[in-house]
């Protein structure tokens, strides 16, 4: 039987990108845009059925190292983005991506309202525990005292503390990812881009260049599969301990989810029962009913 | 034209409005032509606040800064606003027992005023009624002295009350009782309105802002992302009222920023959406504008202005918003600035931004001021055949789509700078919104000759933009005409007037005045303020004795804009920065001075001359 050109699946080929990788060598971030693509063809996405938007920094300069619907915007701002963009058309997958500069600093209000708000969306966090592309400048989640650019007696500010953060805001999803893993990362975002609701999915990667301490070593030693210890990902506090307590072993995977809050659109009272995107909504409206009120 | 001004005053919170709301609407549907002004301070309850009614028999658009009835709703009205009243002008209040101070009892003598105190508190104890009916006492005997119908104002009162039949009837007993009360010391005092004209009983009475939302409605906008500052807040306010109508998306953000890129993030995916804000509101907003300039983003953004620096005065109006969004942001590209100046292009101007930003995929900006905003206009129904939904080169054609290709989309030689546009979930080639400099395909690209074509096509656009956009507005004696037709006269002008916004419909208002009658007065309206056509000023700048810039900020903004658009230099202005708008009488009596400048100073007509260019 032959099957119809088009309606061949997704192959990893057709997210093939002209444009040559420019990270050093080592960087996490290939692993990362490795499984990015792994996931979205075993989730039978071609690439003009998916949407992403990146944030400024090093995983922001994978934006045209990938095929797909891209965006690449302005440092912190692709939660409010990627949410704009979900909300005019709830068809089509949005997975925003962001470092751990961009989203922990500048754009750390739209990291707290997005998690608030669910927004059906997925983020990514590149977490690289420092600013890669303005050349290694601790970021909030820098380790106080670690000597960087621009700090060489180390930050006086204190580490923020960045999974008591996002737990405290009542999160849907959590998940977490060393980029040394393609395999588990894959299997990370199929569910976070599955998952109904805000999911907030860290990447914990190496940095060769600028961070000495977090090394892709480092990272290997200590990460582990929380799935295989038998984590049950609906028990919030043991996935908050998993999250937060990071000191001897990090645990990576699906560390909580909860998939009976309603997303942000599922919320909006004036959608409900649409079958209708806003995107196809698009056309001329009779206002003549709304005006009755002020004859 | 006829025109009598009415100024209601008290407490902010005390009911100003819903008795002004009232009497507006009922003077409206018996046929009157009611336009209405609203002063108060940026806090919810106390201060002095008003709301003053200008009504006529024709089309009015003004409010006049001396009045012909106060109503007081407390003494602080008595104290404050007595100088406003005209000659002959009747002062109602509320105050038991009130004595005026000499120097308005002096005042009350010269100006013959009248004054009338309605004992509201004595027929409240006497009904056994609550305080809050205090205002429909007062509406009914304000209704009274105007001379109206009292069965217009029973079936808008009826209307409010139909489902509480109980504080229905109270309300009508209030109402024959405050229309038929008599002041024993004055007798019955009534003011004169010219004969109505039934032409506005089907009229609307709407404020800006909900003429703008019904705009964006109409034109298509499905999600609105705001983040609440004054005056754009009851534009949010609107549309969110209308959310289970419409079915619209309404976002309250956590700040501007994020409004504008919700918005953003919305018209890539391909809806419209709009956002608006005010003063540095729109500061937090330009990181946007920039973002949008180079990924060719159509967008929509509102700035209702109000006085600045800072947070400046929150709820009194201004232009001084004009250079910030012609110039703001960073980077050179392309953008479009419009405004609108009263109820009617509120509405009308929404298609049009949309319009404007899908043809060209650049960002427009639609100025409006407090005044606009919360003014209250009686306004002809909106003609909703007129407006299309153009959204230029938007494929969505699936046999087009096919053949698209990614460098289609930044195509740095089309047409005008203008390059295909396809929606992300296209089955089509892809590419990326590369906020980056980028190739055609998206992809960053900081080579010399990339970077070249690139900004070259993103500014290309500014020709097409500038080449069709619509002439500005030329206004003789108070009505439009055609500008093309009438260029070609070679008629002297005496006095030619520029200026845009809300500053139009008071212009025009001023001109339709006796004293300004048949003089050769040309007022030119700019409603597409950036890029900014100058050609027709040129020319009827040539014709006129003297020119004179009227708007509503201290540098005379659009002055400057037309200067640097052509080297026309206008030193003579008329400029206003308190805060409040320009006000007919006040307008009308600047004009007048600059008129007698004018015939004064024949010889020394010449001064405002075209500096630097070679005619």
């Amino acid at each position: 039987m032959n099957i119809a050109l088009q309606t061949r699946p997704p192959a990893l080929s057709d997210y093939y990108s002209e444009t040559k990788c420019i990270w050093c060598d080592g960087c996490g971030n290939y692993g990362i845009w490795t499984a990015v693509k792994y996931a979205l063809v075993e989730l039978n996405l071609h690439p003009w059925q998916v949407c992403l938007c990146y944030d400024v920094g090093c995983n922001g300069n994978g934006s045209d190292k990938i095929e797909g619907y891209r965006f690449h915007g302005l440092h912190g701002r692709v939660i409010p983005f990627a949410a704009g963009a979900k909300l005019a058309n709830m068809k089509l997958p949005v997975i925003a991506f962001g470092g751990d500069g961009a989203t922990f600093s500048e754009g750390i209000g739209h990291l707290i309202h997005g998690v608030r708000s669910n927004y059906p969306i997925t983020f990514v966090l590149h977490n690289n525990t420092n600013y890669g592309l303005t050349t290694g400048q601790a970021s909030s989640l820098t380790p106080q005292g670690q000597p960087m650019n621009t700090s060489p007696n180390g930050i006086p500010e204190r580490t923020l503390a960045s999974m008591e953060l996002i737990f405290s805001l009542n999160p849907t999803f959590v998940a977490r990812g060393f980029s040394g893993d393609i395999k588990l990362m894959t299997r990370i975002l199929k569910a976070a881009i599955q998952h109904r609701g805000f999911a907030f999915v860290e990447m914990l990667q190496a940095c060769p260049t600028y961070n000495h301490f977090a090394t892709h070593e480092y990272l290997l030693n200590k990460y582990f599969d929380a799935s295989v210890d038998g984590h049950d990902p609906g028990n919030l506090q043991q996935a908050k301990a998993l999250a937060t307590q990071v000191q001897d072993r990090i645990a990576c995977g699906i560390l909580y989810q909860r998939e009976d809050v309603p997303d942000f659109y599922s919320r909006l009272i004036p959608r409900q029962g649409l079958e209708t995107t806003c995107v196809e909504e698009v056309r001329r409206y009779d206002v003549s009913e709304y005006w009755k009120e002020l004859v | 034209m006829p025109r009598i001004s009415l100024k209601i005053v008290g407490a902010s919170g005390q009911g100003i409005n819903s008795i002004g709301a009232i009497i507006a609407k009922g003077l409206k549907r018996s046929g009157y032509c009611v336009f209405g002004y609203r002063e108060y301070p940026s806090l919810i309850k106390g201060g002095h606040a008003s709301y003053q009614l200008d009504i006529s028999n024709q089309s009015i658009r003004s409010t006049e800064a001396k009045v012909d009835v106060l109503v007081a709703l407390n003494h602080h009205g008595l104290e404050l606003n007595m100088e406003e009243l005209k000659p002959g002008g009747i002062v109602l209040h509320v105050t038991p027992g009130w004595q005026f101070p000499e120097h308005h009892q002096k005042l009350i003598v010269e100006r013959s005023l009248r004054v009338v105190y309605f004992p509201v508190d004595d027929i409240l104890n006497r009904f056994g009624a609550r305080a809050i009916l205090s205002n429909v006492l007062l509406t009914a005997f304000v209704w009274s002295m105007l001379n109206q119908d009292v069965d217009v104002l029973k079936s808008l009162v009826g209307e409010k009350f139909a489902k509480k039949k109980a504080l229905l009837e109270l309300n009508m007993r209030c109402i024959d009782e405050g229309y038929s009360f008599v002041d024993p010391e004055q007798g019955r005092i009534s003011v004169v309105l010219p004969p109505p004209d039934k032409g506005f009983a089907g009229h609307l009475l709407i404020t800006g802002s909900q003429a703008m939302g019904l705009g964006a409605v109409h034109a298509g906008v499905r999600l609105y992302a705001g983040y609440p500052m004054t005056p754009s807040s009851p534009l949010l306010s609107f549309i969110a009222e209308l959310e289970n109508k419409t079915h619209m998306v309404v976002k309250q953000a956590e700040d501007e920023i994020t409004a504008a890129q919700i918005v953003s993030g919305a018209m890539y995916m391909g809806t419209r959406a709009l956002t608006a804000t005010s003063g540095v509101g729109f500061d937090l907003m330009s990181e946007t504008l920039s973002l949008n300039a180079m990924i060719e983003n159509p967008t929509v953004f509102v700035l209702a202005q109000r006085p600045g620096p800072a947070t400046g005065l929150p709820t009194w109006t201004a232009q001084g918003g004009l250079l910030q969004v012609t110039s703001c942001s960073a980077g050179e590209f392309t953008r479009c600035v419009i405004a609108v100046s009263n109820s009617q292009d509120a509405f009308d101007l929404m298609p049009v931004a949309f319009n404007l930003a899908e043809q060209f995929q650049i960002s427009v900006i639609v100025l409006t001021d407090k005044q606009i905003a919360e003014a209250l206009y009686t306004q002809l129904p909106y003609d909703l055949e007129k407006a299309e939904i153009d959204r230029g080169r938007l494929i969505v054609d699936p046999e087009k789509l096919k053949f698209l290709r990614s460098s289609d989309r930044f195509d740095p030689h089309a047409k005008g700078g203008v390059s295909l546009r396809w929606l992300p979930g296209s089955d089509a080639a892809t590419y990326c919104a590369q906020g980056d400099e980028h190739n055609a395909v998206g992809a960053v690209d900081e080579s010399s000759l990339n970077t070249r074509l690139q900004m070259e096509k993103r500014l290309r656009k500014f020709h097409g933009l500038k080449a069709g956009l619509p002439a500005p507005q030329l206004i003789i004696g108070g009505r439009s005409v055609t500008t093309a037709d009438w260029m070609d006269v070679s008629d002297e002008i005496e006095l030619l007037a520029i200026g845009w916004g809300s500053t139009g419909d008071v212009f025009q208002d001023v001109m339709c005045s006796a004293e300004l009658r048949g003089r050769k007065i040309v007022y030119l309206h700019y409603t597409y303020l950036w890029p900014l056509r100058t050609q027709e000023l040129q020319i009827l700048a040539k014709r006129s004795k003297r020119i004179v810039l009227v708007e509503q900020n201290y540098q005379g903004q659009l002055g400057m804009l037309i200067r640097m658009g052509c080297g026309l230099d206008i030193p003579d202005k008329i400029l206003k920065y308190d805060g409040r708008p320009f006000f007919y009488d006040e307008l009308l009596s600047s004009v007048l001075e600059k008129w007698s400048d004018t015939s004064e100073s024949r010889e020394n007509s010449h001064d405002s001359e075209l500096a630097g260019t070679p005619s």
